[in-house]
């Protein structure tokens, strides 16, 4: 039976003059998987916020839904709060009360069950969820990845029949996000309850989805199988954002089924591809900047935050040439983050030395260190806004003696090195994950850094948005800036990335060219490499992979 | 922490125990009770803190006794047993030295069970308390818990990134770092807003407001809790029954005077010194026999 069916639902806010969503029809199946995915800014948020009366935004609506054979409206509020579960983005914002055991009661308090159900529901929940070592604890403590889970148990408390999510992983590091999604799948399989998500972690949820919604610009573009999304998707923009295998399989020329894993990847490869010998590259551009002076340099670093603490680093030495993407790749909880707050002088080791351009931090005074020197850029770029609007932000940056016309020159270079320049107007809190990233970026450019310390600057972005990203980092090393970042994203640093530096336990295990890095993990590696190594040890991305496929296509 | 088999109780059992105990440690301060109050809250303080309670001890209750006893002889100059006189004039008696004397221990014993008081009863049992009587309250309180520390989290954050830019309240001078400073505070207002937008659509997403809330907890009042409650009574009662009818008495103006020692008088010491020990004799009670239990296995 149909659980939602939309009819020709078109959706118009206040005060805008085009449908943020245009005539959508479609059904949602009872126990399906459904991921919604397009470009931000194509309406995917207000069509999810349709799935239930209280969260529908205001402005003008024509169609309908049908919950259930059920006009939504008419269904009672009572019933969709327990039938229909939602879980937002912020992992931190949806929590409401203070204790773990509370927070997961909250749900089935307000519809005002007796205290025996509501202990048995909250007991069921938590042991399905593995919650009960931290039940008992406060919601302060928990980390990123448990407070989603534990707003997911919440909404499962009330037992719900269907199960909405607005990017949930968007603010997870990769390994939690895995862990969510596997969770939402188990959910799916072993409950039966329908999903609805959207997400932009689509290497992950592609095999997933029994079908995947693609919205542009408010209308359906596609709404179909993953298979068949991932093959028509070819020449789209949101091409980008596709897993890999289906990026390597769509620009190869479709033959035969299309792979969604790495499994059915490297099968389907060995079909239809030959092997290759790797060829070695000759490394000419990177000897080039040795024997210059490092432009970040630490030297058997120690650090530990108490003084009964452990170390969190721990004989930590890194050599960063001047102009080069240095990425700190590794586990969560392994110290990169600190390191990077290191090299940024917020902390001080308690052993070692750092030197920034051959000069030792601790000499280097605040004036001269934050001015045409370092520039960072915290994991939440929201932290780096004070003002109202993005261009008041960005004044702000400059001295206030400044020339009117040198000001307005600086602030046009960077915002067009950023390109941000549309965003100017808006309030910085309003910006998408990606706005926000290169605002803050712009920000911090304004100071004129010779090095940028970077930490996490993908998290949350969809494939489009690291691109754009990408592409900024190759203007700024153009420029001869230098970049340190400290990142999960294997497939951004193995794109951009010079040198990648494997980080564990505490210090640098081992520090490589990207190719050489890459080429010699099986684990910590991409997913075109990992697909593609039996053939191409030496293809690292995809359009590696896809080079070598075309010049090595198996005759039919 | 090791569990506290105290604290493990009903809300409703701790929070009746430390109004007895703090009650009768406020208003009476008879030597004897003084010297059990102070005895069994300290006890219990150092079980509850181990090392850090002598911390406390010699930062905080020292000072406060030692002045108290040593302001009290120098205002207070009723008493009939003169020791001396003062520099100014003023008679110094026994009585005042005495009374100063009780003041600080009584301070002292106040002060303890209030740190004991705020180990034992954590905000959700005060929430589970007090939320019975208004409902509405105990969410409110839940939620200004739960903010509290965010609001404090996000601003260290925003501090730190500002560091980075060189604009945090520790960079430039005294003008900048305020400036910087009021800048950090608005935003945060305009954050602590914008967030409790997505909190909002949390709630009402997952009902609130229907009709008919109910306060859940984690708690039950099991039989244990009836026997402790039970025992409380009887011995509160024993105790004030015993203050009431004057069989323990004690006045410091105008002459010590002291009830004499007798069976009313000690069933009385007995009584509210087992009261002051309860929560460390039910925590060693417990320790024997899991030493008993462990030796078995």
């Amino acid at each position: 039976m149909a659980l939602f069916e939309i009819k020709d639902l078109t959706f118009t806010y206040p005060d805008a003059d085009k449908p943020a969503l245009s005539h959508l029809n479609f059904t949602v199946e009872a126990g399906d998987f459904v991921v919604i995915c397009g470009k931000s800014g194509c309406g995917k948020t207000t069509l999810l916020r349709h799935f239930k009366t209280v969260m529908t935004p205001y402005g003008k609506r024509e169609g309908e839904i049908l919950f259930c054979g059920e006009k939504l409206e008419e269904v009672p509020v009572r019933t969709q709060s327990g039938e229909i579960g939602y879980v937002l983005q912020s992992p931190d914002n949806q929590i409401v009360t203070d204790k773990v055991w509370h927070e997961l009661a909250f749900g089935v308090e307000n519809l005002g069950y007796d205290q025996q159900t509501i202990r048995l529901r909250v007991a069921e929940m938590a042991s399905f969820f593995g919650i009960q070592n931290w039940f008992h604890k406060n919601v302060e403590e928990l980390s990123g990845g448990q407070k989603q889970l534990l707003n997911l148990a919440s909404v499962m408390t009330m037992q719900p029949k269907v199960l909405v999510l607005d990017e949930p992983t968007s603010q997870l590091d990769p390994i939690a996000a895995a862990e969510f999604l596997s969770t939402i799948r188990k959910i799916n399989l072993d409950l039966g309850i329908t999903v609805i998500i959207i997400e932009h972690r689509l290497e992950e949820v592609f095999p997933m989805a029994d079908k995947v919604l693609v919205l542009e610009d408010g209308k359906k573009q596609f709404y179909d199988e993953p298979r068949k999304v991932g093959t028509a998707l070819a020449d789209d923009d949101l091409f980008l954002a596709m897993p890999s295998p289906v990026q390597i399989y769509n620009a190869t020329g479709q033959v035969g089924e299309c792979p969604l894993t790495v499994c059915e990847g490297r099968n389907w490869l060995q079909e239809h591809f030959l092997p290759q010998e790797p060829t070695p590259e000759p490394d000419a551009e990177r000897k080039k900047a040795d024997g210059q002076t490092p432009a970040v340099e630490g030297k058997e670093l120690w650090f530990r935050y108490e003084k009964e603490g452990k170390d969190i680093v721990k004989d930590l030495s890194l050599q960063v040439k001047k102009g080069e993407l240095y990425c700190i790749l590794g586990g969560n909880g392994t110290g990169k983050s600190t390191t990077l707050s290191l090299l940024s002088g917020i902390h001080r080791p308690y052993r070692g030395k750092i030197l920034l351009n051959g000069k030792d931090l601790r000499k280097i005074g605040d004036k001269e260190l934050f001015d045409h020197f370092l520039g960072v850029l915290p994991q939440n770029p929201q932290t780096l806004f004070v003002r109202d609007t993005v261009q008041e932000d960005l004044e702000e940056m400059l001295p206030k003696l400044m020339p009117r016309k040198e000001r307005e020159e600086k602030l046009q270079k960077v915002i067009e090195d950023t390109e941000i320049g549309h965003l100017l107007k808006m309030h910085p809190y309003d910006l998408s994950g990606g706005e926000q990233q290169r605002t803050a970026l712009a920000k911090v450019l304004l100071l004129e850094p010779q090095i940028l310390l970077l930490d996490e600057p993908t998290k949350g972005l969809d494939g489009f948005y690291k691109y754009k990203l990408g592409g900024i980092f190759k203007r700024l090393l153009a420029q001869g800036i230098t970049i340190v970042m400290v990142s999960h994203d294997i497939e951004f640093c193995a794109t951009y990335g010079d040198t990648c530096a494997m980080f564990f336990d505490g210090g640098i295990v081992t520090a490589c060219s990207a190719r050489e890095f890459f080429t010699g993990n099986s684990f910590y590696t991409t997913t075109a490499n990992r697909m593609a190594r039996g053939l191409y040890p030496d293809a690292v991305i995809v359009k590696d992979v896809i080079e070598k496929c075309k010049e090595n296509r198996r005759q039919a | 922490m090791k569990q506290d088999a105290f604290a493990a109780c009903h809300p409703a059992v701790n929070f009746f125990y430390f109004i007895l105990v703090i009650g009768c440690s406020m208003f009476v301060m008879h030597p004897v009770f003084l010297f059990l109050s102070c005895l069994g809250g300290m006890a219990y303080y150092i079980y509850l803190k181990r090392w850090k309670a002598f911390k406390t001890a010699l930062w905080l209750m020292l000072p406060v006794f030692l002045i108290t006893a040593i302001v009290n002889p120098l205002f207070t100059h009723a008493g009939v047993t003169l020791l001396m006189y003062l520099p100014s004039g003023n008679p110094l008696t026994l009585e005042s030295i005495l009374y100063g004397l009780g003041a600080g221990a009584m301070l002292v014993c106040v002060i303890n069970w209030f740190s004991c008081y705020q180990e034992v009863m954590t905000s959700d049992k005060f929430i589970y308390l007090f939320g019975r009587i208004i409902p509405a309250m105990s969410l409110v309180l839940s939620m200004v818990l739960r903010f509290v520390p965010k609001f404090k989290n996000q601003i260290e954050k925003v501090s730190n990134a500002q560091k980075c830019i060189g604009r945090d309240v520790t960079n430039g001078n005294v003008l900048e770092r305020s400036r910087h400073g009021m800048k950090i505070l608005s935003i945060m207002t305009t954050w602590a807003l914008e967030n409790s937008v997505e909190t909002a659509d949390s709630m009402k997403s997952r009902g609130y407001g229907l009709r008919g809330r109910v306060n859940f907890s984690i708690y039950r009042f099991d039989s244990r809790d009836k026997v402790l409650c039970g025992i409380m009574a009887a011995m509160g009662i024993v105790v004030i029954g015993g203050i009431a009818t004057k069989t323990v008495r004690f006045l410091y103006y105008p002459m010590v005077t002291m009830n004499g020692i007798n069976f009313g008088s000690v069933l009385v010491y007995v009584c509210y010194g087992a009261l002051c020990l309860l929560p460390l004799m039910m925590n060693v009670i417990e320790d024997i026999k899991w030493h008993y239990l462990k030796s078995k296995i």
